[in-house]
């Protein structure tokens, strides 16, 4: 082919994939070729991730006697403090019961959660990303995704058994949030530039926060269910005339990730049908 | 042959890719193996292959990031093109030469991506200058060890080839 024929290939194909560029600007969720991209990378992450987990279970292996006895008295007294924390809990989530009966309260319905793995992890670069391993298990686009210690972000592209996960510290990324000592809401972003910390945004100056406060979802978004904790405040200053400038400390360690959950929680419909005339 | 030979390029630089991800996390910010790959695609292949191949390690690379997704498509499809014409212009056979233009073209991509996001995407951000000056110098020395290890590669190869025919011709 001439060269004269390549470069109209080139305009072509540059045209096409701005095409497709601006599109995404313009809508939510995943395209094909993503899908596709993301199934093929998939396979990769995977068999690097199964990798450590391999060299675990043949070290678990090797363990002595002694030391899987301290690790089994450990885990019984872990066990008995948990039961123990589970009773407490139980009785008071029968007293809210009870009390929201009394006024009747009705409580959202509390999601499911299932254990997926992360196979690849690239929270350092400016252009962040967490690909998991859903097994084939039904999972939708922004379906909440938790660790252990909170929020970790929700669900941007789905593709057979893998799925792309828009972490909270994403640029583009939005939750809204409350302060669980004043009950005071406002946005969650993250910083970007690679910045691991996150910021609260439109909380007004006459708002009363501090360092140490803790910050969870707030419910308000349609998208991730109220009370799922997202950091704590570290830095508060005067951000304009209007709000407080607000930086947070994650509540998970992003670096840490290999295993997270699924949130199976029923979103707020977009289009609520009005109620008639009386 | 040639299309298997380039998907097993891909493979390869996919799994270099998440495993160097998987063993130090600032990975993807201090090198880009795809687009080294692209750079020493285009200086041996044809312009449209060389096209065809950043398009093709820039879409697998765009699957690997959370930005939009094509940012990385564009730009790799370009410095592809951009760099296969170069090489039809000039003879570019040194290892500091491949280094120059490795590094060159790790600039001109993150300066491609920044401008789109900027006019594509509703949250842009910039990279660190630091970032990108570290990820231009790791880059372009990858590539550099890349050439010579498979010029000399070749060049053993060939020697052999030659030595086994003259051996049959004496025989």
């Amino acid at each position: 082919m001439d060269e004269r024929r390549t470069g109209w290939v080139l305009i072509l194909v540059l045209a096409g994939q701005l095409v497709v560029l601006a599109l995404q600007g313009a809508r939510a969720g995943d395209t094909f070729l993503e899908s596709l991209g993301l199934r093929l990378v998939g396979p990769a992450g995977r068999a690097v991730a199964s990798v450590p987990e391999s060299l675990g279970r043949l070290g678990e292996g090797l363990r002595t006697r002694g030391t899987l006895l301290d690790e089994n008295r450990r885990l019984r007294r872990e066990v008995e403090d948990l039961k123990l924390r589970l009773l407490q809990l139980n009785d008071v989530a029968g007293e809210a019961r009870r009390l929201g009966a009394a006024v009747r309260h009705a409580a959202p319905p509390a999601g499911r959660i299932r254990a997926v793995d992360v196979v690849y992890a690239d929270q350092a670069s400016w252009l962040r990303t967490l690909i998991i391993y859903t097994g084939g298990v039904e999972t939708k686009i922004s379906q909440p995704v938790l660790s252990a210690n909170g929020l970790v972000g929700r669900v941007v592209t789905v593709a057979g058994p893998y799925a792309k996960v828009q972490l909270l510290t994403d640029r583009a990324a939005g939750v809204g949030a409350m302060i669980v000592r004043t009950r005071r809401q406002g946005i969650v972003r993250g910083r970007g530039r690679g910045s691991a910390t996150l910021e609260l945004d439109f909380v007004p100056i006459q708002a009363e926060v501090r360092p140490g406060d803790v910050v969870q979802t707030a419910g308000i978004d349609g998208v991730y269910p109220r009370g799922i904790p997202i950091g704590t405040v570290t830095a508060v200053a005067q951000g304009g005339q209007l709000f407080h400038r607000i930086e947070l400390a994650p509540a998970v360690d992003f670096s840490a990730l290999d295993q997270v959950y699924l949130l199976d929680f029923a979103p707020a419909p977009s289009d609520l049908p009005e109620a008639p005339a009386p | 042959m040639n299309v298997l030979k380039f998907l097993a390029v891909v493979a390869l630089a996919v799994l270099v890719h998440v495993l160097g991800v998987r063993m130090l996390p600032q990975f993807a910010l201090i090198v880009d193996v795809f687009l080294v790959v692209v750079v020493l695609y285009g200086l041996e292949a044809s312009s449209l292959t060389a096209l065809g191949a950043g398009l093709c390690l820039g879409l697998v690379h765009d699957s690997l990031t959370g930005a939009g997704f094509g940012l990385f498509g564009f730009a790799d499809t370009l410095i592809g093109y951009g760099a296969a014409r170069l090489a039809q212009r000039l003879v570019i056979q040194r290892p500091t030469g491949v280094l120059a233009l490795v590094s060159f073209a790790v600039v001109a991509q993150q300066a491609l991506v920044v401008a789109l996001t900027f006019l594509l995407l509703p949250w842009p951000e910039v990279p660190s200058p630091l970032w990108v000056a570290l990820r231009a110098g790791a880059s372009g020395l990858l590539g550099m060890l890349i050439h010579v290890g498979s010029t000399h590669w070749r060049r053993t190869a060939e020697a052999r080839r030659r030595s086994r025919l003259s051996r049959l011709r004496l025989g």
